[in-house]
């Protein structure tokens, strides 16, 4: 095995030191091809090694480990997490945001990407809607803090307005802003992406469609969707993502313990990081992994069969 | 093709210095100051160099004081070499001159000051310094029917007296903060006392001299120094500097401060002024009076080092050595670097009750510090050390003890520094999370220590004060030590077990402990009674900071709300809630305002604790503005608390009354990482804090746990023979009429056996939960301010506290 690395590693260097060999390579075929793929992926692949499934499988590791003392408990971990009332809760609000909030997203983003494609402004109000993201997120979470305090902004004005106020961020409207905010950050984004997939539909088949009588609706409908396909993947994958990084903002507007709607994983892992709850943090990161993973490829399952179609 | 390798090997090198430009950002290797400043005291580099330990440090030892001072007002070494200093004597009360002709190691008495100076009837000595030709300057401040009038004295080195024909100006403007509260002790001359007698019945009277004549100070000196042997430097009240000839009196020189709004000392070097604030430092001609150009390096070091407090030469004033609470330092001017000979945080220099009077250079290898040290075994704390340069100690101790804590401890600061004195080859590191400076959150600062301590990077001590001491035990992070705790029988074993578990192990140790308890007049609160008569009293609580009042009863009543399971018990808080609304009464934010505690938060930094201390709400009580005061008692003040008692008429104090009963809050709780790199330190340390050496170390953060140390701390033996001794409290502000006089006596025997008896009958440590306090004081507030209901108050508590305990 030793043996086999250290010429594997010969290989390369010489490969790599030696232009005729390169040239050999690309020439030929078959097994030496693959390998010459994977050669130019080997420097990312080495960092995502060292940084993510290296860690990560001392993550799977731990799972089956006891806190502190690192003794073999099995499956208790995970038994464990199951049982813990703050893990399924945070699990219930992380699902029920993102049910919430992707399908929101992706629609909103959508239909303002088609109406900004054709407007002639289009290019500098795309730019405006991705200032959020150019905000950091203190800002932000201090802008909510001045708005949405028992005392603040919003119930100032509302007072004017003879509503009472609230205390939004402490009751079941706490949900609510953490999707408007959601929304409003990741709009922009999603704009862009759509626009790049509106962009790459061809003109021609829009007036194709035009001179055989096709209105509006239908060239949404029948060829603008259907040519979107390949973008949906990317979009909902991304937005996915970032759903994730909404932790940040409810974590500096509303500390370790917010309002229980918007009580996250990130919450859990976070509070469960200070207090040496390693086993569970471990237990409750594997699983999470693994539903991800899940997703991800029946997402991509479902998108592979759509093309085959 | 040509430059093709040449293009290959730039890219690859580019890579691989990309790669590890990335990964030396990873290493977080700690560069903090530890204690190396040893280095050579005649300027050479300090710390470690090229991987070979560095030799020489500072040693510091005792020096026995020929007599028990009660005040060191100088110190300094004469033209022939002579140590000489001037005090006061603590046993007879007389000025006396002692001098050492052996670097400190035997005194003799030069002389007592003559008569003229002893006249304690007529006035006080104020202040005094020392010239290097062995001449001294007194400032006698005259009491006489026109007032205070200081009055400066010139006592040449053998003691012949003249007086100084210097008038002090009248002050055209006394500064002072007229919104700051004041505490000072005074003592009462002779005439005072004989005119207090016939008033001591009504329990009025006994006005301190200085306060009687208060209305007609002009003007006093507040520091003196020589300029030389031949000039003296006066500062008075409205912070002008006089540069005064000693021989004739005449005004030299005259440097108004008075638009300087930071505090600062003066200090002469050669014919240089240096007047020093805790950011700046002014330099002046003394010869021309004009101000001269601060060197950037000096203006550096006092920004890095802090306020001077004491400054000397060894030649004519081109360099200088002096003394900060970093430890001490050496400046040369025109020079570009200060130079730190001494690291404060290994010696006594760095304590925090420790304020050095004087520095003596005895060279560049040895030197003297007179100093007040609170916690000094000298009698009267004034405390004489001398510093020796060692060569062969290492310039950074060996072994470094890793100590933690999130809030700042000054028992444990001082105690480092006493441990450190006897351990020469351990370096004490106290590393502090939070601070007014870094803002860190409790949550951040917890984050960081797990890191820390699953890295193998954690400290080997931890004072666990506002963690989750349960959790931490649970999780295996305290190494059990019931065997450093073995003969636990000259401890509070109560309180000692507070955290003891059922395999009779003790993880967690308080080394002291704080009671709940109330004061207020027979009328309103009977000690002893229960949280349900006590709250069924409307109104008795009112006019008090909602938050804090919470948080005081939260100490008394949490520890009875959590059922076996660890959930809380939502009925006992609505119950709580409510019964404490009552005796809170409606929310009067005005009455709030003009309490003297909230004048005292606006006068500047409080910390948390003291908010929710009994003596934060003494003064209130007295004149009234509440009804009862409960809080926290971590410290006897006897003078103060009978004094209170007596302006109530049939005041007492016991136990706060609560849901729970006989309960303690658990302090400097001490815990040893189970990954500790140094667990024999640590253990060591640990058991020096609590001998009773350690637990003596009184500085408001509690009561000892080790019963002799308790009696020492409460029983005021400091105040023994000293009945002369009465003490002022006013809280300026809005209510600048109040004044509390209190009598400064030891603690009456059974005041004593009733606090012991107390502190023996505690037998329930407070709930000290962080998460849920806040939720509890957050939500409770609310509910006394009428902006919530009881229930709801309980629901919100109930929905925070619920994820917190499930998780």
């Amino acid at each position: 095995m030793h043996g086999t690395a250290k010429k594997f590693l010969k290989d390369t260097w010489d490969t790599l030191w030696n232009p005729s060999k390169v040239k050999n390579i690309f020439e030929k075929s078959g097994t030496h091809r693959k390998w010459q793929g994977f050669l130019w992926i080997l420097p990312s692949f080495l960092g995502v090694m060292a940084f993510y499934l290296l860690p990560y499988a001392d993550v799977v590791r731990r799972s089956f480990l006891g806190a502190v003392d690192n003794s073999f408990v099995g499956l208790a971990n995970y038994r464990m997490i199951v049982e813990n009332t703050a893990f399924l809760l945070a699990v219930k609000n992380t699902l029920r945001f993102t049910v919430f909030c992707i399908p929101l997203l992706i629609i909103t983003a959508l239909v303002c990407a088609v109406i900004l494609y054709r407007s002639k402004y289009g290019g500098f109000i795309k730019s405006a809607f991705l200032m959020p993201m150019a905000l950091p997120a203190v800002s932000v979470a201090l802008v909510w803090r001045l708005l949405f305090h028992s005392q603040g902004l919003l119930n100032y004005w509302l007072s004017h307005l003879g509503v009472e106020g609230k205390d939004w961020m402490n009751g079941s409207y706490a949900f609510w802003i953490l999707v408007i905010s959601y929304i409003w950050k990741n709009l922009g984004y999603d704009i862009v992406l759509w626009m790049a997939g509106l962009a790459g539909i061809s003109e021609n088949i829009y007036e194709a469609a035009k001179v055989d009588g096709a209105g509006e609706w239908q060239c949404f409908w029948k060829i603008t969707l259907p040519n979107l396909k390949p973008s949906l993947y990317t979009i909902t994958v991304l937005s996915f993502l970032n759903s994730f990084k909404v932790f940040r903002e409810a974590y500096l507007v509303a500390g370790d313990y917010p309002h229980e709607s918007i009580y996250m994983m990130q919450h859990l892992f976070n509070n469960w990081f200070r207090s040496f709850s390693f086993d569970k943090m471990a237990a409750a990161a594997v699983s999470e992994s693994v539903i991800l993973l899940g997703l991800i490829l029946l997402l991509q399952k479902a998108w592979d069969s759509g093309k085959e179609q | 093709m040509k430059y093709g390798k040449l293009k290959r090997a730039a890219g690859i090198l580019l890579s691989f210095t990309l790669i590890l430009g990335s990964l030396a950002g990873c290493s977080g290797k700690d560069n903090g100051g530890a204690g190396n400043a040893g280095g050579n005291p005649t300027g050479g580099a300090s710390g470690e160099e090229g991987g070979e330990q560095a030799m020489g440090r500072f040693l510091e030892e005792d020096v026995t004081l020929p007599i028990v001072f009660g005040n060191i007002y100088d110190m300094r070494k004469l033209e022939d070499g002579t140590i000489r200093i001037i005090g006061n004597n603590a046993d007879n009360g007389t000025e006396t001159v002692w001098d050492s002709k052996d670097s400190g190691e035997n005194w003799e008495k030069a002389f007592d000051v003559p008569k003229e100076l002893q006249d304690a009837g007529n006035g006080y000595i104020d202040y005094a310094a020392l010239s290097s030709d062995g001449q001294s300057v007194w400032v006698y401040n005259q009491i006489g029917d026109g007032g205070i009038k200081p009055i400066l004295y010139l006592l040449s080195k053998e003691g012949s007296l003249s007086e100084i024909p210097f008038e002090l100006p009248a002050a055209e403007s006394a500064g002072g903060g007229a919104a700051q509260s004041f505490s000072s002790i005074v003592s009462l001359n002779e005439e005072d006392e004989e005119s207090g007698e016939g008033d001591e019945e009504s329990g009025e009277g006994d006005e301190p001299s200085s306060e009687s004549n208060e209305s007609s100070v002009k003007n006093l000196i507040t520091a003196i120094s020589f300029l030389g042997n031949d000039q003296i430097l006066a500062t008075d009240m409205t912070d002008k500097i006089f540069q005064i000839n000693a021989a004739d009196g005449s005004v030299k020189q005259t440097y108004d401060f008075s638009d300087v709004e930071d505090s600062h000392q003066v200090f002469a070097a050669g014919k240089k002024m240096l007047v020093v604030t805790s950011t700046e430092a002014l330099v002046y001609d003394t010869e021309t009076g004009e101000q001269q150009q601060t060197e950037e390096a000096l203006q550096q070091s006092v920004a890095e080092s802090g306020f001077f407090n004491a400054v000397d030469s060894i030649d004519a004033g081109e360099t200088i050595y002096y003394l900060t609470g970093k430890g001490l330092f050496h400046y040369k001017f025109g020079g570009s670097v200060m130079e730190q000979l001494i690291d404060g945080s290994v010696n006594s220099l760095g304590a925090p009750a420790f304020y050095p009077i004087a520095l003596t250079m005895l060279d560049e290898q040895n030197l003297l510090v007179a100093a007040s040290d609170l916690n000094s075994d000298a009698g009267a704390g004034m405390a004489l050390l001398k510093y020796t340069w060692s060569a062969d100690t290492p310039a950074k101790p060996d072994k470094e003890l890793k100590v933690y804590s999130l809030y700042n401890n000054r028992e444990l600061r001082q105690a480092v520094s006493s441990f450190q004195k006897a351990h020469v080859d351990i370096y004490v590191n106290y590393q502090v999370a939070m601070s007014e400076e870094n803002g860190t959150t409790v949550s951040d600062a917890l984050k960081t220590l797990t890191t820390e301590i699953m890295a193998g990077k954690g400290p080997d001590l931890m004072l666990l004060d506002g963690m989750p001491v349960k959790t931490y035990i649970e999780k295996g992070i305290l190494k059990d030590l019931s065997s450093i705790l073995e003969d636990k029988s000259s401890y509070f074993e109560n309180i000692l077990n507070a955290y003891q578990d059922g395999q009779e192990q003790l993880c967690a140790v308080p080394a002291r402990f704080m009671i709940p308890v109330a004061q207020g007049s027979s009328a309103n609160y009977t000690p002893g009674e229960d949280f349900d008569t006590f709250t069924a009293k409307q109104g008795i609580l009112a006019n008090m900071d909602p938050e804090a009042l919470v948080e005081k009863f939260w100490y008394s009543c949490g520890a009875a709300w959590q059922k076996e399971d660890k959930t809380l018990d939502a009925g006992k808080i609505t119950e709580f809630l409510s019964k404490l609304k009552n005796a809170f009464g409606e929310y009067d934010s005005s009455a709030i305002d003009d309490s003297t505690s909230m004048t005292i938060s606006q006068g500047g930094a409080v910390n948390e604790l003291q908010k929710v201390s009994l003596s934060w709400g003494d003064f209130d009580l007295a004149f009234g503005r509440i009804k009862v005061n409960p809080g926290l008692f971590g410290r006897m003040d006897y003078g103060i608390m009978s004094a209170v008692n007596d302006k109530l008429e049939g005041g007492d104090y016991g136990l706060m009354p609560g849901q729970a009963e006989n309960v303690f809050v658990p302090a400097m709780i001490l815990g040893i990482s189970s990954k500790a790199a140094q667990p024999e330190e640590a253990e060591e340390f640990v058991k020096y804090l609590f001998s009773q050496e350690a637990q003596k170390i009184s500085q408001f953060g509690g009561f000892p746990v080790e019963k002799e140390a308790f009696q020492s701390v409460v029983d005021g033996h400091e105040y023994a023979d000293k009945e002369r001794l009465v003490g002022v409290m006013g809280s300026g502000g809005v209510n600048p009429d109040e004044k509390l006089d209190y009598a400064l006596t030891p603690t009456p025997e059974e005041e004593v056996q009733k606090l012991i008896s107390l502190a023996e009958s505690l037998t329930t440590p407070a709930l000290q939960d962080d998460v849920i306090k806040e939720a509890v004081v957050e939500q409770g507030a609310k509910v006394l301010k009428g902006e919530l209901s009881p229930e709801e108050g309980t629901d919100a508590i109930m929905q925070k506290v619920n994820i917190y305990l499930a998780e």
